[in-house]
């Protein structure tokens, strides 16, 4: 897919050529921008890592507010993109030599405790060092604040990726109100960054949703189940079309479910947070949403299917991929310090580990993702440790009940699947629920 | 001069900072969180909390399938204040 | 893998079979005593917590340290906390990150003011620099507030803020040194007096005790009753959140008397506040957060500074508040129970009272001098009518 700019945004007071629509950091990062971020004590560089939301390596100021996900802004003309935390600016930052003070960690709670003059001269310097971005700029006119929404649907479901729609549309019926909430700008989750997917895959499935009466509200986020509030609810934020702030939905349905799917995490090498390394999953979104390598030779760890999927789709776009199992050959550090310039790659020789270097413009870490099991959580579902699921998996019956009455979860929530596995599950869960409602005394 | 190992990204909690916790006796999730900071970044723990539960838990010499992640504190995604302080129904007068 | 040998202040197995002083509670008050007795030579003692340390109100609290004070007992212990707090890290080599940025109280109605100023008075007669402003005043100490609905404010520089947390370590690892057994995850479930002393029922196997410390805080009511003690103290749920780190703006503390509104900006950079929220009294302990809590707070917050609309909340929780009928501590011996012991009803403001009763309850049990608070914060005191009522209480 070719990517053509049309529009400009105006970064630390350059324009930088931008595609409208497009997330911010995708924008910044297309135009050769390698340092979105400096980090909270080492101010060490940071670009985007999961490009989904969650990870809060992205956080930039945007047209005058402080910590916003550039991963999440969609660009449009004349929009203004800070970089933040950086002295004496996100390019050069002086601060960054506290990284080289403290090589391996700082334990910050007894360091410089005497004499006296010291340590309150330390807190001055640290209280001064602290925080992120700066407060918001000031409205020019009193703020009108978003009134809020209260929603009655017969089922609510979080995530708007395969199992969510799956289920959505398993459990649709005449009359019945369905609901899928998904903080993305767009509904598909994980589709969206599956190269044996993608856009197309997803639009299809929200349609099917859609013509079996399923609503869709996309970015909006479901923030917290509220067990006390009004007998129950689940708040979501909702961004309004035309930018603002977000205005909350307070919901109800007879019935709940999660299917919240799983964050991205890095794997633990040295220097495993440097520009230029990220998720494979924002890899893939990157390649086939919005036409934009994350490199030419980039460095693909993992061994999961996805791994072999995202390496097939890079090597098809022109790309020199280096597949690294992770199992076989470990990755123990990364190179590089603006961007990643190469990895160190371990491997059991016949005397000992072997290690060697190669040279590389980009790795995506393909580990399991762990499980998004907060909301389940909060709404009494139980979770258990489950490494080959990636994390705290909620746990369910056959029917993707949890242990909470009226609370359900699918997809990746209960350990890792993968897309079409996550679809069936959402498709049996739905119907499931489908069936319950069909039980006398449970009326839709 | 060897790199550090990044175990929580949001807070520049390294690996050796776990190491330490769990010399100086705080090795369970919750209490390496408060020594640490691990968590309690813009990310909440999205990122880090299951790869620092199951580090602390090997390094403790605790078996993994006793590993419990920490209390999941709302909101799951920030929220601005603007947001909580309107009015609660369009039809509600100011905050 | 075999576990390493830690050398954190929590000892493993079970408690000893019989020591001179059990502690029921490893928050900052029982921490505090503990340490104070083990540094005056008196280490036979056993802190007993049912969670991890620090799992109730210590580890949930604001960090606001003041001594703006109505009671002259407050005042002139508050004045020797924050000394205390100040000489911590030298001490117990901890940093607690004490920064004063002073306290700000602000005034809606006239009536406050009118109770502002007499609390000034007896403030500045003990040596507390607190003075009154106008409202622009305040605007100049924080530039962001919105004093349209001001009446007045009252300012001390040398109140502010500090981490709770590293507390608990200091004390925690300075007892743990001197010889104090530190068992978390360990429950008070039965305490029989007996002629030498309790016999202590734990979770992990009983102990017999000479006496017996209930610094339980808003459960103390349900420890109390264990020797057929009632207790007029109750558990109240009080809600805070913390913010986006934002790089420093505000100063001090800032709380509207009125709302019970409070807010200060820690040293990671988030904004840390509060503010009360009806709840049910029932007795029990509740600590689930709430929506409703978000919303009163966020339109309390955004009125008085509108600045902030913006700023998002990254995280919500609930601690509880231990509170005394009259605002007061609960503390000494119980004259029914000889040598059962309390200290708790320290309603919102225990944590910054414990260096201080940390401090006169170790010189006391050890057989030093005994402060006058003991007599005054007597449980004995409500049912003689002789209350010790303080009103500068937040939330
Ligand atoms: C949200 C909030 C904000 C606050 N803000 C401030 C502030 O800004 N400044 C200030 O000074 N104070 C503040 N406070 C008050 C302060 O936190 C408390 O007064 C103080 O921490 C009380 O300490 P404690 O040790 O008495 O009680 P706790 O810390 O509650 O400790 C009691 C301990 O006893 C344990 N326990 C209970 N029953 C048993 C049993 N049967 N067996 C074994 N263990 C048991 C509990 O697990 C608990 O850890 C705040 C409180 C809250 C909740
Ligand atoms: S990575 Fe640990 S809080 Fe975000």
């Amino acid at each position: 897919m070719p990517r053509t700019p049309d529009c400009a945004l105006e970064f630390e007071g350059e324009s930088v050529s931008a595609v409208a629509g497009e997330p911010v950091a995708v924008s910044l990062f297309a135009a050769g921008v390698k340092v979105l971020s400096r980090s909270i004590k080492y101010h060490r560089p940071r670009s985007f890592f999961c490009l989904a939301g969650h990870c809060g390596a992205c956080l930039m100021r945007i047209d005058g507010q402080p910590n916003i996900k550039a991963c999440r802004t969609l660009a449009s003309e004349g929009m203004k993109v800070e970089r933040q935390n950086a002295f004496p600016s996100g390019g050069l930052d002086v601060l960054a030599a506290a990284d080289f003070f403290f090589p391996k960690g700082m334990d910050h709670h007894t360091m410089f405790t005497a004499p006296r003059a010291v340590n309150t001269l330390m807190q001055k310097v640290v209280r001064q060092l602290g925080g992120l971005g700066r407060l918001p700029d000031p409205s020019p006119e009193p703020q009108e604040l978003p009134a809020g929404e209260r929603l009655r649907v017969d089922v609510a479901v979080v995530g708007a990726g395969p199992a969510g729609l799956a289920a959505a549309i398993a459990c649709a019926a005449p009359g019945r109100r369905v609901v899928v909430f998904d903080e993305g700008d767009r509904a598909g989750g994980s589709l969206l960054s599956h190269p044996a997917h993608g856009v197309a895959a997803a639009d299809r499935l929200a349609a099917e949703a859609r013509a079996a009466g399923v609503a869709i509200r996309c970015r909006a986020s479901a923030i917290a189940w509220y067990p006390e509030d009004e007998g129950g609810l689940l708040a979501v934020a909702e961004q309004p079309e035309g930018g603002g702030l977000p205005r909350l939905v307070r919901v109800t349905a007879a019935r709940y479910v999660y299917a919240t799917g799983g964050y991205d995490v890095n794997a633990l090498f040295e220097d495993n947070d440097r520009p230029g390394i990220f998720a494979a999953r924002a890899v893939g979104t990157m390649l086939i949403r919005h036409g934009v390598l994350a490199g030419a030779r980039p460095v693909v760890l993992g061994d999961g299917p996805y791994a072999a999927a995202l390496c097939e789709a890079l090597a098809a776009a022109g790309c020199k991929v280096m597949p690294i199992d992770g199992v076989r050959e470990r990755v123990v550090a990364a190179r590089g310090r603006a961007w990643v310039s190469g990895v160190d790659v371990q491997s059991d020789g016949k005397t000992g580990p072997v290690t060697r270097k190669i040279a590389c413009d980009a790795v995506a870490v393909a580990t399991l993702p762990a499980p998004a099991s907060e909301l389940a959580r909060q709404h009494g579902a139980e979770v258990a440790f489950r490494p080959e699921g990636g994390g705290f998996a909620v746990l369910t019956d056959g029917n993707g009940a949890t242990r909470t009455p009226g609370v359900h979860a699918c997809g990746d929530v209960c350990g890792f699947r993968g897309v079409l596995a996550a679809r069936l599950h959402g498709s049996e869960v739905g119907r499931a629920i489908a069936r319950a409602f069909a039980r006398p005394g449970e009326g839709a | 001069m060897a790199g550090k190992v990044i175990v929580c990204r949001c807070e520049d909690v390294t690996q050796s900072d776990l190491d330490h916790a769990v010399a100086l006796g705080y090795s369970h999730l919750e209490e390496a969180k408060r020594y640490t900071g691990l968590g309690t970044g813009p990310c909440q723990g999205k990122e880090c909390m299951v790869a620092c539960a199951l580090y602390l838990a090997l390094a403790a010499g605790r078996p993994p399938s006793e590993v419990r992640p920490f209390t999941s504190r709302p909101p799951v995604a920030a929220i601005a204040l603007g947001t909580l302080a309107g009015p609660d129904d369009p039809g509600e007068g100011g905050g | 893998m075999s576990a390493p040998t830690t050398a954190g202040p929590v000892t493993a197995g079970p408690p000893k079979r019989e020591t001179e002083v059990l502690i029921v509670g490893g928050g900052i008050m029982g921490l505090a005593i503990a340490y104070h007795l083990a540094l005056r030579g008196v280490s036979d003692v056993v802190v007993l917590e049912r969670g991890y340390l620090a799992a109730g109100a210590s580890g949930r609290n604001g960090g606001g340290i003041r001594m703006q004070w109505s009671t002259e007992i407050n005042v002139l212990l508050m004045l020797e906390s924050v000394e205390l707090c100040k000489r911590f890290a030298g001490e117990l080599g901890v940093n607690v990150w004490l920064r004063q940025g002073g306290y700000l109280f602000l005034a809606q109605s006239e009536g406050e003011r009118a109770r502002m100023e007499k609390n000034v008075a007896l403030q500045n007669r003990h040596g507390v620099p607190t003075r009154m402003l106008l409202p622009e005043e305040a605007r100049g100490i924080v530039p962001e507030l919105d004093v349209s609905s001001l009446a007045a404010a009252c300012y001390n520089p040398r109140d502010g803020i500090l981490f709770p947390w590293p507390f608990l370590w200091g004390y925690a690892n300075q007892a743990a040194k001197r010889g104090v057994e530190l068992h978390t995850f360990t429950e008070v479930t039965a305490i029989e007096p007996s002629p030498a002393g309790f016999l202590v029922q734990t979770s992990k196997g009983p102990v017999r005790a000479q006496r017996v410390l209930n610094c339980a805080g808003a459960w103390s009511p349900e420890v109390a009753r264990l020797v057929g003690v009632e207790l007029p103290d109750r558990p109240h749920r009080h809600e805070i959140l913390s913010t986006e780190p934002l790089k420093p703006f505000l100063g001090p503390m800032v709380s509207v008397l009125s709302s019970g509104l409070y807010f200060s900006q820690s040293m990671r950079g988030e904004v840390v506040t509060g503010i009360t929220v009806p709840d049910l009294d029932d007795g029990s302990v509740k600590l689930g957060s709430r929506l409703r809590f978000l919303t009163t707070l966020a339109k309390e917050l955004v009125r008085v500074m509108p600045r902030l609309a913006g700023v998002k909340v990254l995280r919500q929780w609930a601690g509880p508040y231990d509170v005394s009928p009259d605002g007061s501590p609960i503390v000494g011996e119980v004259a029914t129970v000889p040598g059962f012991y309390l200290a708790c009803g320290f309603t919102g403001h225990g944590f910054m009272m414990a260096p201080v009763v940390g401090k006169y309850y170790g010189e006391w049990l050890a057989g030093g001098p005994r402060h006058p608070f003991f007599d005054r914060w007597r449980l004995g005191r409500f049912a003689e009518g002789k209350l010790e009522s303080e009103e500068m209480i937040i939330g």
